[in-house]
């Protein structure tokens, strides 16, 4: 393997673990969890179901 | 009838996730790139990620939340309130109804071979192949039904059957009990079972001492060295945008089912963008770390360009046993690998039933339940065909249809009808109701001229190039016109059955009422 090849797949890795990693963190974060929370744990409403 | 709901947003993000995450991840993404410039490919990936698949998540997770907020889950209803002076746009829609169903017939046949497979890994069924030629005869032998040394007749309904059953009882649970919990447990399990194939292929060094030439390094050479004259060339970036275009699962109408689920106020920017950084890590990460790594550690650099060159049935069916079935404890690897492929076959299959399923809620005012026996007595009969005349064509031709050309045209009027009808303007306040993140101004721009060119340019080559041929039945053997032909009026008969039913549940409604405002 390359050294530039190394540095792509590392680059490409790093890319692409980076927006995983912060899309999920926010996605996670306790501030959007508890307000998701608030929304997904209210009893059903207008006939909805759960 | 009460509106179904996800029941939390990771859930949701699973689900769609799940949706995108299928075989090409594992098996179509190693051979692309490693024929299209190796490393320098990911240049134009990256581009077509960014410039295509990203604003067309975010597209469909919009119009499925809005059109959701009309009582409407399926393309035909959501087109129809995003163009509501337009008399004729929902029938456009049906595609994003037609296309699922139709893929999902052949789909779940082959998802029924990665079960059996499974359980033939694990007990040690193929063991005794141990070349290309005798895997081939395995395979051909388990597709033709008939019973052969390895198995008795029927074995190959028996799994499919199975798998068919799976499905529908998760179906029949509905959004949050049944494709919720499923995806919630099954994308999880999915990326564990990778991380655990990767580290075995990466930790392979080399197997065979007296071709030290032939190790995993040189893999990952193989996939990730780039060629720099690679990216000069037209054929390139299309076969980027076509990868990044098959693997979100944008353009199904999938997404904007699941989408509109959603609350009014329910973040879809944030959940867009999640959903495809976790099909993105499961393709480049994960998928690429596999086949190709370990397929030139025990071939070299002799058996691999055959081996890139392959289509993905032969590379998961034939190739990935041979070379699992050569380390230790394979069996338990060969197990681990068909389940994999199974898992994120069922998380797929799943999505592709929900349009139709949706439909017979919204429209017809069917239970859950109902509508979920009668997709599965529709598919059921659909399936017969491809199970009973594979090898005539008939899943080559709705493959043709279901994905290629619904996929295409399909995506294309969502974006013309998002960017240019209901207006930038107006997308771009309703992408961001709710929203978490800010998305950067220049999609304004992206979403309404470089995301619909990049579609057309797809579009018109491939009717170039490919449409002409297939439509002709051109290089297709004499024996074979019969059944392809048969399928193509059954296609069109069920195209235009449901174009009938639009028109006659549009027919007998009222006018389109107020949003929901259950917020």
């Amino acid at each position: 393997m390359r050294l530039d090849g190394i540095l792509f797949m590392l680059l490409s890795w790093a890319v692409i673990l980076g927006l995983f990693g912060y899309s999920m963190f926010r996605t996670l974060s306790p501030k959007h969890r508890t307000e998701l929370d608030k929304q997904t744990t209210q009893p059903p409403q207008n006939g909805e179901t759960p | 009838m009460s509106k179904q709901r996800w029941g939390s947003r990771l859930g949701v993000i699973l689900a769609v996730a799940g949706s995108a995450v299928g075989l090409g991840n594992f098996l179509r993404f190693p051979g692309v790139a490693a024929n299209n410039g190796g490393g320098a490919f990911m240049i134009p990936y990256f581009i077509s990620f960014f410039l295509l698949g990203l604003p067309l998540m975010w597209i469909e997770w919009t119009i499925g939340r809005f059109g959701g907020g009309f009582g409407h889950s399926t393309a035909p209803g959501v087109f129809d309130t995003m163009w509501q002076k337009n008399r004729f746009v929902k029938y456009f829609g049906v595609m994003g109804i037609f296309g699922p169903v139709v893929i999902f017939s052949y789909y779940i046949y082959v998802e029924s071979w990665l079960l059996g497979y499974s359980v033939f890994a694990l007990i040690g069924r193929y063991a005794d192949c141990t070349d290309l030629e005798s895997m081939r005869a395995f395979l051909t032998g388990y597709q033709s039904l008939a019973g052969t040394e390895h198995f008795p007749a029927g074995t190959a309904y028996l799994f499919f059957i199975i798998t068919f059953a799976i499905n529908i009882i998760v179906l029949s649970f509905g959004i949050s009990r049944g494709i919720e919990r499923c995806c919630k447990w099954g994308l999880p399990l999915l990326l564990v079972i990778a991380i655990i194939l990767v580290i075995r292929v990466l930790t392979l060094g080399t197997p065979d001492p007296a071709r030290p030439e032939n190790n995993v390094l040189k893999g990952l050479g193989f996939l990730w060295n780039p060629q720099w004259a690679a990216l000069k060339k037209p054929e390139v970036w299309l076969a980027a945008a076509g990868q990044i275009f098959f693997t979100l699962s944008v353009g199904f109408g999938v997404i904007l089912t699941y989408a509109s689920y959603l609350r009014r106020n329910d973040d879809v920017a944030l959940s867009g963008l999640t959903a495809a950084a976790t099909n993105e890590m499961a393709e480049v990460v994960l998928g690429g770390s596999l086949v190709i790594p370990a397929a030139f550690a025990f071939f070299g650099a002799a058996g691999i360009q055959s081996i890139a060159d392959q289509n993905i049935f032969d590379l998961g069916f034939l190739t990935m046993p041979l070379i699992l079935g050569q380390m230790a404890y394979g069996q338990i690897f060969g197990f681990l690998w068909f389940f994999l492929l199974f898992i994120a076959g069922v998380t797929s299959s799943i999505s592709l039933a929900q349009p139709a399923i949706a439909f017979m809620e919204d429209e017809f005012n069917l239970t859950r339940r109902e509508a979920a026996v009668l997709f599965a007595v529709v598919t059921f009969l659909l399936c017969q065909p491809v199970i009973f005349f594979l090898g005539n064509g008939v899943l080559g031709e709705m493959d043709f249809w279901g994905t290629t050309v619904c996929l295409v045209v399909f995506a294309t009027i969502e974006v013309i009808l998002f960017g240019w009808v209901f207006g930038i303007d107006r997308a771009w306040t309703e992408l961001h109701a709710g929203s978490d993140i800010r998305i950067p101004r220049i999609y304004r721009f992206i979403i309404k001229y470089i995301t619909p060119l990049m579609l057309l340019t797809i579009l018109a080559t491939w009717i170039f190039n490919d449409w002409k041929k297939q439509l002709l039945l051109e290089g297709v053997e004499e024996a074979n016109r019969p059944y392809i032909l048969i399928t193509r009026v059954g296609l069109l008969g069920l195209f235009v059955f449901l174009l009938l039913m639009v028109r006659i549940v549009w027919r007998r409604r009222p006018e389109a009422t107020c949003p929901e405002t259950d917020q």
